[in-house]
């Protein structure tokens, strides 16, 4: 493995303004961009997973936030673990497991195609949607197991992530959901307050308190944003909540979803991107502070342990406050169960203030 | 064996076909289209689509008295000047898929583009 890099073309600091390097990349998108273009073959390793490129084009995509085609496979039962690891241990290394998996009818091409586009674009959502920096690799002539399948162009990639970011905010602007364990809230039983459809149901009565929708994603064989999504959706719903996490109150709600993301992508942490690429040190993963990322909690500890840090750098949150007619859980923190027109009139001017930018 | 594309090219191969699409409705993905999109861009059109299907899966009126797994096969839209069908595919790992056909109203044939779309839906997946 190589920690050299395709796009470490100088060391020159970025511009904090304007509009962006030709060369330096500031964005896991733009770093892809730039590999496009010179048709780069290998693997682009970022603190959320993994692009692979063939000629410029991306071929695979894998995410500890998305459940691979091996989950959705073993998952609905097609294999087991032991059979997958087989293979991928027999075919992994000549990149022919997809050819494998229809040699032996396991799947059809049609299911092939259809599993690993859906888990591609799943994947490359939360690798691409991760604006918060970290430390990016190439590691050049690397292949994925799987094999050629189908090759999607990074810009339609890019163009669908942006777009899965708006529809995620128009849902219920709330980042912090993604990646907090998530469960109802108390009076999720009652028939007048079931979800609609099966889907929200399962999700519903699976969420636990301790399972992040990743897991959540994993455990029910679903694609990771669209678990995401439905969580969301049943956040806006007042149907599930993240415990451990004071909701937006309305008016923030409309801010800290456009700013967690985008603020601080501009200067901070643009040496940290792909422009140097140093070697990923261990453990730089998950563990750092992003935007948007937070802090587990072991069930049971105080509210006081958990810091309601703003990812902007603003001053900290209070905690919601608990209301006092109540027993004191953190299901009174959870947003209002109806629509706020506020929300809706503050994240058009958000949107709008976005596109001004 | 038919790939996406093989489906996509069958389907505009119907009379009357306008463009065909296949749609990620869990994200409203267009996993591939082909023809003209009606609105000139087939991304916009697969989220618009989404929708739609979404509105209908989530409806009780429409699922409740129906087989839990896969409520709904198809959905219609009848217009002035074309019909779109939605075909519902189901796969054996999780995905929530559509086939979307526009189909021009005096080229087509409704009956026999959906049972073709029907068809094509079903090898898509069975091989």
């Amino acid at each position: 493995m190589s920690a050299t890099a395709e796009p470490t073309a100088t060391s020159t600091p970025a511009e904090p303004v304007g509009r962006p390097d030709p060369v330096v990349p500031r964005t896991p998108a733009e770093a892809v961009a730039l590999l496009s273009d010179r048709r780069a073959t290998g693997a682009l390793h970022g603190p959320l997973g993994s692009l692979y490129l063939v000629d410029g084009l991306v071929t695979a995509a894998e995410s500890p936030r998305a459940p691979g085609l091996a989950d959705l496979l073993t998952g609905c039962g097609r294999t087991t673990p032991g059979d997958w690891f087989e293979l991928l241990r027999l075919h992994g290394p000549h990149g022919r497991v997809g050819a494998e998996l229809v040699d032996r009818r396991l799947l059809t091409r049609g299911e092939l195609e259809l599993g690993h586009l859906g888990t591609l674009f799943d994947a490359a959502y939360f690798v691409l949607a991760d604006r918060a920096g970290g430390t990016w690799r190439f590691e050049p002539d690397a292949r994925h197991w799987l094999g050629a399948v189908a090759a999607v162009d990074p810009a339609r990639l890019h163009r669908e992530a942006e777009r899965r970011r708006r529809l995620l905010d128009r849902i219920w602007p709330w980042p912090q959901l993604d990646t907090a364990p998530v469960r109802p809230v108390e009076h999720h039983r009652r028939p007048s307050h079931r979800p609609p459809g099966r889907r929200r149901c399962e999700l519903l009565d699976h969420a636990d308190g301790r399972r992040t929708p990743a897991d959540l994603a994993r455990l029910l064989g679903r694609s990771g944003f669209g678990v995401t999504a439905d969580v969301r959706r049943l956040a806006a719903a007042g149907l599930l909540d993240a415990p451990h996490h004071a909701a937006p109150a309305p008016g923030q709600a409309a801010q800290t979803p456009a700013q967690a993301p985008q603020a601080p992508a501009r200067a901070p942490q643009v040496p940290a991107g792909a422009a140097e690429v140093p070697p990923r040190p261990p453990g730089a993963g998950g563990a750092k502070g992003r935007p948007g990322g937070l802090h587990r909690r072991i069930p049971g500890a105080t509210l006081r342990g958990a810091p309601a840090t703003d990812p902007t750098g603003a001053p900290a949150r209070p905690p919601a406050p608990t209301r006092s007619d109540r027993p004191p859980t953190p299901a009174a923190a959870h947003p209002p169960a109806v629509p706020d027109p506020d929300i809706a009139l503050l994240t058009r001017v958000r949107d709008l203030l976005e596109a001004r930018l | 064996m038919p790939g996406i594309d093989e489906c996509l090219s069958g389907a505009m191969a119907i009379a009357g076909a306008r463009a065909a699409s296949l749609v990620d409705w869990s994200s409203g993905l267009a996993l591939g289209s082909l023809g003209e999109s009606p609105t000139g861009d087939h991304e916009a059109s697969a989220a618009e689509a989404t929708d739609l299907v979404r509105a209908a899966v989530e409806s009780q009126t429409f699922t409740a008295a129906e087989d839990r797994s896969s409520p709904l096969e198809d959905i219609i839209v009848t217009a002035g000047r074309s019909y779109h069908l939605i075909r519902f595919i189901d796969t054996v790992f999780d995905s929530r898929l559509v086939l979307h056909l526009w189909l021009d109203r005096e080229a087509g044939n409704l009956a026999a583009a959906r049972f073709r779309l029907q068809a094509l839906a079903e090898e898509l997946v069975l091989g």
